[in-house]
C-alpha cells in the first residue's frame, strides 16, 4: 500500500507545487525544496532498513574493516569508501584547472565563430553513454597509464587497472559538467564590469583572474556538480577500477573499489548472500553520511568566508 | 625618470605572466578537450563503419538487435524505448528541477533553502545504480495496487481508442518503461537544479530590485522579466540533464530490464545504453560493431538537438 | 540465449518474442525466484537454500555447455616465439590464485613443463580475476574446489571469493570476461580465466604475449587442449560418472548441486567447463503470473525447440557445446512437468 500511496499522491503534489507558484511564489518554491528533501530522506530510509540486517549482526564493523568473502558472509566496506574518496580527489584535482581552462579558452581565447562549435562539442561528451568511457578506459587509457606511469618509476602499477585510472578516467568525464557551469557563468559577466576592469589597465590575464572571481558561484556550483559526478559514478569507473575489495590501501596506482562501482558489479548476484545486500546497502548510506559531511563543511566554509 | 622605469618594469614581468597564464588556460583546455575528442571521433569512426556493415542507416535504425551470426541489425527497439523514457525523464526532470533550482538559488538566505541545497548536493552524488534500485523497491511495493485500482480501470476506459493504447496504458509489469523514466528524471533533476541555481544566485542586486521593481508580483518578476538573464543557463540545464540521462545504463538495468524486441511500454523496455552495455562486452564482432553504431546514432541525436536549441536561445 | 531467442522469433514467423536480458546468474535466479522474471537462466544450479525453499514447484535442466580457458602473458614464452603451451594443474592454478605461489620460474611450475623450464622468467604472476560477480567465478572456484582440497578448505567457491592473491601476491580484479581478457593481454606475467568465445575470438592477440595453458584432468592424468571435442568429451564422462553413482540421471526437480559437483573434474576431458542451466515454475497459474496459460504455453514451445533443433551447430554460437543428447532429453522431460 505504500508504494501505491507514494505514486498516486506525487501528481497531486506536484500540481499544488506548480499552483501554488502562481498564488504564493515563495512558498510554492519551499513545496519544491520539501521535495528534495523527502526524496532524500526516502532513499536514506530505504538504505537504513536494507542495511540494518548486516549492521545488526556486526555493528560498525561492516564499515571499518576491509573484506569481501561472500563464502563466509564477511563483508566490510572500508576499502570502498576509501577508494570512492582517492578516486574522487584524483578526478576533481585533474578537473577544476581543465574546466576552468576550457571556460577561459572558449571565451577569451577562441575567436568569436568557433565557440559555439567548440561549446557544443564539448557539452556533447557529457553525453557519451558511459559505458563507452569505460570502453576506452579499458582498452586505452588504462594501458596508457600503466605504460606512461612504469617508466616514470619502475613496476609502480602492476596492472592498468587502479584507482588512477579510474581517477584520470573520472576527469575526463566530469570536466565538461564543470565547464558548461562555469562557461555558462563567465559569459554572463555584464559588458560594464568587463570594460571596467580593462578600464583600470589590467592585462588580459588579470582580467580573466578577476573575471572568474567574480563568477566563483558558478565555479562553487560547478564543483560540487562534478564532485558529485565524481562520487556517483558508477559505470565507467567499475570498467577499470581494478577491483580490490580485501586489502586495504590508500596507494592509488594500486587497484581498488568505490562504494558505487562496488554495488555495480556486486549487486547482480547479491541476492544469491544473505547478507551481501545489506552489505551493499550499508556502503550506500556510507556514502551518503561522507557526502552530508561534505556538504556540512563547505556551508560552514561558505558562511564563515561571507562574515 | 625613476617613475617611468617602474611602470616599464612593471608591465614587462605582467605582460610575462600574462603570457605564461594565458598560456596555461590554453593548455589546459586543451587537455580536457582532446581525450574528448579522441573518444568522440573513435566512435564515429567505429561507429559509422558499423551501420555501413550492418545494413545502413535506414535498416539500423529500425530492424532488430543482429545475433553473433548475423550480418544486419539494427537497434530500432533500442531508439524508440530511449526516446520515449528520455522524453519523458527529461520533462518529470525539467518540470520539477528547474523550481528546485530557482528556490534554491534566490531564496538562499532560507534556512530551509540551504537543507534543500545540500540534499540536491547529496542526489547528484548517489550511485546511478541506487537510484534505480530506490525506484525498483516502490514499483515492487506499489505494483499489486497501482494495477489493481488505477490502470486496470484505466485502461478498460480508454480501449474504445483502439489496441495500441495498451501499448502505453495498462496494467504494468514488473519491468517497465515508466519505472525506467522515472528514475532518470530523479538522476536528472540535481543537474538541473544545480545549473539553474547558480544562474539565478549570480544576479546581481541592482538587476534583481529592478526586476521586481518593474515586475509587481513576484512570479513576474523572477520569471518573465529576469527571462533573458537566466534563460541561457537554464536551456543549458535542460539540455545537458536530458543529454545525460540519454547515456545513462545504471539506472536502468532493473527498472526497464531492456528488450530486444519491439514491445509495450507497460513492459520491459529496450534502451540505447542498455544495449551498449550489454553488446560492447560480449565476444561477437558484429555485435561490438552495432554497440558503437547505437552510440554513434545517440550521439548525433544529441548533438542535434543541441545545435538547434543553441541557434533558436 | 539471446541467438536462440532471435532464431525462435524467426522460425516462428515473428510471432513469439522471448526477451533474454544477461544481468547475472545470480540475478537470474534472484529474479525468478520474486517472479519478476518468467524464466530464470544461471552458470550454476539454484542454490541449496533456495532449492529447499522452492523444492517442487519448479524444474531446472541444462541448456547448452559452456568452458573455461587459462590465458597466460609472458613475454619470454610466447606461443609464436616458443610453438608450445604451458602445462598447469589444478594444483599449481590453486596456489597461483591461493598467492602460494608467487613466481613464474617456481619449481612447481617447471616441474611441469620441463621443455620450458629454464626460459621461465623469476617474475611476479599477476593473478587476474573478477571483480564482478560472475558465474564464470562459480564454475572455475568450484573446479578449483573439487579438484584441490586446500583451495576447498580455504577458500571455496562462489560468484565472487576472497582471493588470497590480493592479499599475498599481486591479483588484481577486472569486470567481465572482457575485462580480464584485457588485463591478461595488457599485462606481462599475467594470468587469467575467461570463457572459452573471448579465447578463441582473440586466439592470434593471446599467441603473441603469452598462449593459452593446457589443463591436465587429475583423474586421468592427461593434458587436455581446450576444443569442443574435449569439452564434450567431459560432458559425457561427468554424467557417465553421475548415473554410476546414483544409479540414474538427473531429474528435472532434483537439486542439481551434486550434478554440478559430479561434473566438475569429469573422469576424462578438458576438465574446467560448466552448463547453463534454466529455471521454470511448474504451475505458473499457481505462482501468481498474469497471463498464465499462455506464458507456460510459450516457453514450453521455445525451450522445447532450444532442446531440439537449439542444440544443432548452426544453432550455437562460439564458444559453447551442445549437449549430449541424454541430457538434453532431461530438459525435454522437465517440459513435460510444467502445467499446463
Amino acid at each position: 500500500m505504500l508504494g501505491f500511496l507514494l505514486v498516486v499522491l506525487l501528481i497531486p503534489y506536484l500540481i499544488a507545487a506548480y499552483g501554488l507558484l502562481f498564488v504564493k511564489l515563495r512558498w510554492g518554491l519551499r513545496l519544491f525544496g520539501a521535495f528534495i528533501v523527502a526524496t532524500i530522506g526516502l532513499l536514506t530510509a530505504m538504505f537504513l532498513v536494507e542495511a540494518y540486517p548486516i549492521i545488526a549482526r556486526d555493528g560498525v564493523a561492516v564499515f571499518l574493516q576491509t573484506r569481501w568473502d561472500p563464502v563466509r558472509e564477511s563483508y566490510g566496506v572500508l576499502q570502498a569508501l576509501t577508494g570512492t574518496v582517492l578516486t574522487s580527489a584524483v578526478a576533481m584535482a585533474l578537473a577544476m584547472p581543465m574546466a576552468l581552462g576550457v571556460a577561459v579558452t572558449i571565451n577569451e581565447i577562441l575567436p568569436a565563430r568557433w565557440r559555439g562549435v567548440f561549446g557544443s562539442l564539448v557539452d556533447l561528451t557529457a553525453t557519451m553513454p558511459t559505458v563507452i568511457y569505460g570502453l576506452w578506459g579499458l582498452f586505452v587509457l588504462g594501458p596508457t597509464l600503466q605504460s606512461l606511469i612504469n617508466t616514470l618509476a619502475r613496476d609502480t602499477m602492476t596492472s592498468p587497472y587502479t584507482l588512477f585510472t579510474a581517477g584520470v578516467l573520472l576527469a575526463i568525464m566530469i570536466t565538461p559538467y564543470a565547464a558548461a557551469v562555469i562557461r555558462e557563468g563567465y559569459a554572463l559577466v555584464p559588458k560594464p564590469v568587463e570594460e571596467a576592469i580593462y578600464a583600470v589597465g589590467a592585462t588580459r590575464f588579470e582580467a580573466v583572474l578577476i573575471k572568474l572571481r567574480y563568477v566563483r558561484n558558478y565555479i562553487l556550483g560547478g564543483f560540487f556538480l562534478a564532485l558529485g559526478r565524481a562520487m556517483g559514478e558508477t559505470v565507467a569507473v567499475a570498467m577499470v577500477v581494478g577491483g580490490n575489495f580485501v586489502r586495504f590501501t590508500t596507494n592509488v596506482f594500486e587497484s581498488g573499489i568505490t562504494v558505487s562501482s562496488l554495488i555495480a558489479l556486486q549487486f547482480p548476484n547479491a541476492a544469491s548472500y544473505q547478507y551481501m545486500v545489506p552489505a551493499l546497502f550499508a556502503a550506500a548510506l556510507l556514502l551518503t553520511l561522507f557526502g552530508l559531511a561534505i556538504n556540512a563543511v563547505a556551508i560552514y566554509i561558505i558562511q564563515r568566508g561571507q562574515i | 625618470m625613476t617613475v617611468k622605469r617602474k611602470v616599464e618594469n612593471i608591465t614587462a614581468e605582467r605582460m610575462v605572466i600574462n603570457w605564461l597564464g594565458l598560456g596555461l588556460f590554453a593548455l589546459l583546455g586543451v587537455a580536457a578537450v582532446v581525450p574528448l575528442f579522441l573518444i568522440i571521433g573513435d566512435v564515429y569512426i567505429k561507429g559509422i563503419d558499423a551501420i555501413n556493415r550492418l545494413g545502413g542507416l535506414w535498416v539500423f535504425l529500425t530492424e532488430l538487435p543482429p545475433t553473433p551470426f548475423d550480418e544486419r541489425g539494427g537497434i530500432g527497439p533500442m531508439l524508440v524505448g530511449t526516446l520515449y523514457m528520455t522524453a519523458l525523464g527529461a520533462l518529470l526532470g525539467i518540470a520539477v528541477g528547474f523550481p528546485l533550482g530557482v528556490y534554491i538559488g534566490e531564496m538562499r538566505r532560507e534556512k530551509f533553502a540551504n537543507v534543500a541545497r545540500a540534499g540536491v548536493n547529496v542526489l547528484v552524488e548517489f550511485p546511478t545504480i541506487v537510484v534505480g534500485l530506490f525506484v525498483y523497491a516502490v514499483m515492487s511495493l506499489a505494483k499489486e495496487n497501482l494495477n489493481q485500482y488505477l490502470l486496470g480501470p484505466l485502461s478498460k476506459v480508454l480501449s474504445p481508442l483502439g489496441g495500441w493504447i495498451t501499448w502505453f496504458i495498462g496494467p504494468l509489469d514488473g519491468f517497465n518503461a515508466y519505472a525506467g523514466a522515472a528514475a532518470l528524471s530523479i538522476i536528472m533533476i540535481p543537474y538541473v537544479a544545480l545549473i539553474t541555481a547558480s544562474a539565478y544566485a549570480s544576479i546581481e542586486q541592482p538587476l534583481r530590485e529592478a526586476a521586481y521593481a518593474i515586475g509587481g508580483r513576484e512570479f513576474n518578476a523572477l520569471f518573465v522579466v529576469l527571462r533573458k538573464a537566466v534563460s541561457r543557463a537554464v536551456v543549458t540545464a535542460a539540455l545537458l540533464g536530458t543529454a545525460k540521462i540519454a547515456g545513462e545504463t545504471a539506472p536502468l538495468l532493473f527498472t526497464a530490464f531492456g528488450n530486444t524486441y519491439y514491445a509495450p511500454f507497460t513492459g520491459p523496455t529496450a534502451a540505447a545504453s542498455l544495449w551498449i552495455w550489454y553488446a560492447a562486452q560480449t565476444p561477437y564482432d558484429v555485435q561490438i560493431a552495432s554497440a558503437y553504431g547505437a552510440a554513434a546514432v545517440l550521439l548525433t541525436i544529441i548533438l542535434t538537438i543541441f545545435i538547434i536549441a543553441r541557434i533558436r536561445g | 540465449m539471446f541467438t536462440w531467442s532471435k532464431t525462435f522469433y524467426q522460425v516462428t514467423g515473428s510471432k513469439i518474442q522471448v526477451n533474454y536480458q544477461s544481468i547475472g546468474s545470480g540475478a537470474g535466479a534472484a529474479q525468478f525466484l520474486e517472479k519478476k522474471l518468467d524464466f530464470g537462466a544461471s552458470d550454476v544450479p539454484m542454490p541449496r537454500d533456495k532449492y529447499e525453499q522452492i523444492a517442487g514447484r519448479f524444474v531446472q535442466f541444462p541448456v547448452v555447455i559452456g568452458s573455461i580457458v587459462m590465458v597466460y602473458n609472458i613475454p619470454e614464452l610466447t606461443y609464436s616465439k616458443t610453438g608450445k603451451y604451458l602445462n598447469l594443474t589444478s594444483e599449481v592454478i590453486s596456489l597461483i590464485y591461493m598467492g602460494e605461489i608467487k613466481q613464474w620460474c617456481d619449481e612447481r611450475i617447471k616441474a611441469l613443463n620441463p621443455g620450458l623450464a629454464d626460459k621461465l622468467p623469476c617474475k611476479d604472476i599477476v593473478a587476474a580475476h573478477r571483480s564482478d560477480g560472475s558465474g564464470t567465478t562459480a564454475a572455475f572456484t568450484l573446479y578449483l574446489s573439487r579438484a584441490y582440497q586446500p583451495w576447498n578448505q580455504t577458500v571455496g567457491w562462489s560468484y565472487t571469493v576472497d582471493w588470497p592473491a590480493d592479499k599475498k601476491a599481486k591479483g588484481t580484479g577486472a569486470k567481465g570476461n572482457e575485462g580480464v581478457a584485457q588485463a591478461v593481454l595488457q599485462t606481462p606475467y599475467s594470468i587469467g580465466y575467461i570463457e572459452f568465445a573471448y579465447w578463441a575470438k582473440n586466439k592470434d592477440k593471446y599467441d603473441q604475449v603469452g598462449g593459452v595453458a593446457f589443463v591436465r584432468n587429475d583423474n586421468d592424468g592427461k593434458y587436455y587442449f581446450p576444443t569442443t571435442e574435449n569439452v564434450a568429451m567431459g560432458a559425457a564422462a561427468g554424467l557417465e560418472r553421475y548415473t554410476r553413482k546414483y544409479g540414474t540421471k538427473p531429474a528435472p526437480e532434483a537439486d542439481w548441486n551434486p550434478v554440478s559437483i559430479e561434473f566438475s573434474n569429469p573422469p576424462q576431458g578438458y576438465p574446467i567447463m560448466s552448463f547453463v542451466y534454466v529455471f521454470l515454475w511448474k504451475d505458473y497459474a499457481a505462482e501468481g503470473y498474469g497471463d498464465a496459460a499462455t506464458k507456460a504455453a510459450l516457453l514450453k514451445e521455445f525451450f522445447k525447440w532450444v532442446l531440439t533443433d537449439g542444440q544443432k551447430q548452426e544453432n550455437i554460437v562460439e564458444g559453447y557445446i551442445s549437449l549430449p543428447s541424454e541430457v538434453a532429453k532431461i530438459g525435454l522431460e522437465a517440459l513435460n512437468l510444467v502445467k499446463p
